[in-house]
């Protein structure tokens, strides 16, 4: 292991522990975790002048956590599936509905503005967890990048703003909570959700599992 | 307390086995779902099946989930090679998102609160 994959490493997760810190005390969507830890973050590189393929090895390690994490989801699903199957059916029309309207739309709109096809295509997997979505993406031609990139600001706006407009719309049921945002913001919004109560994680992860598989079967159809 | 973190490193161990199970058996037998979706799946079935009780892996489990968000920083750090988009374009397609996720989101939640309601009454 070199030195500057050891200080990236550090650096991000002292960044992310004072940010948690930040967002206990100043609840703000500018402040949320993964908000200001990814323009801090940014900031840091620009400012140190290193171009982020140097971090991408750090980036790499971080990520790899990121597959056992997914399978963890596993365990608040089990501990509350007797409330999961008892409300399956109303969590299943309300994750087809909300999650198609949300493609739609985007479809709409890069149709009116006659955005090319690779464009409306990563728009369209943008709900989906990223290694989901990069999947539907090359099945259907989409620009894998792009993808990526809006998979994450997707989940960066629902985790910043998806508590908020949900209190705002009086959606104070924790599985609507939960569902809503982990049908729409994937892990990102799941993670940030979760903060909320067992409920609404368990709910979320299980939520952004059923739409990845949901959307691949959907813009395979369409 | 070396006892401990050897004891969570152990569980960490094992959702790392499950989900390296599922990248295999995606890539085996072609099954169009990411191997992490999978490996979820499966560890749900060992549960419910009670091959594997809740206490070998609940705190591995528990502390992954609580820091879900910092896993996905570097990725999100990887907008910052955006640079190259045009900036009338990037601020139409943010407007996209924007737009469908909040909708998204009020019609997902709105939904799900008034079908539970509904059937309370």
């Amino acid at each position: 292991m070199n030195t500057i994959l050891i200080v990236h490493i550090v650096m991000t997760i002292a960044v992310y522990m004072i940010t948690k810190k930040i967002y206990q005390r100043f609840p703000s969507p500018f402040l949320t975790p993964i908000f200001l830890s990814t323009v801090l973050i940014m900031a840091i590189l620009i400012f140190r002048d290193v171009p982020y393929s140097q971090y991408e090895p750090a980036k790499n390690v971080i990520t790899y956590a990121l597959g056992p994490a997914t399978v963890a989801l596993a365990v608040p699903i089990y501990k509350n599936r007797k409330f999961i199957l008892k409300h399956g059916l109303a969590a299943g029309v309300s994750l087809i509905l909300g999650s198609t309207v949300a493609v739609v739309i985007s479809l709409i709109m890069a149709h009116l503005f006659q955005i090319t096809k690779s464009v409306s295509v990563s728009l369209s997997v943008k709900s989906a967890t990223v290694p989901i979505a990069l999947e539907i993406a090359s099945l259907n031609q989409g620009d894998l990048a792009l993808a990526a990139i809006f998979v994450m600001v997707t989940g960066m706006i629902g985790a910043m703003f998806g508590p908020r407009l949900l209190n705002i719309t009086n959606i104070s049921d924790p599985m609507a909570r939960g569902l809503a945002i982990g049908t729409i913001a994937h892990g990102i919004g799941t993670a940030q959700i979760a903060r909320e109560g067992e409920i609404q994680g368990a709910v979320a992860g299980s939520a952004m599992a059923l739409t990845g598989v949901y959307l691949s079967i959907f813009l395979w159809v369409f | 307390m070396w006892k401990n973190i050897s004891f969570v490193l152990l569980q960490l161990m094992i959702l790392w086995a499950i989900h390296q199970l599922g990248l295999f058996l995606t890539e085996w037998a072609s099954i169009p779902l990411p191997g992490n979706v999978l490996g979820m799946v499966i560890l749900f079935i060992l549960l419910v099946s009670g091959i594997i009780p809740i206490t070998w892996i609940e705190r591995g489990a528990k502390l992954l989930i609580k820091h879900l968000t910092f896993f996905f920083i570097p990725i999100c750090v990887g907008l910052m090679t955006l640079g190259h988009m045009g900036i009338s374009e990037g601020i139409f397609l943010m407007f996209v998102i924007m737009l469908s996720t909040c909708i998204g989101i009020i019609v997902t939640g709105g939904m799900s609160q008034t079908i539970s309601r509904k059937k309370e009454e």
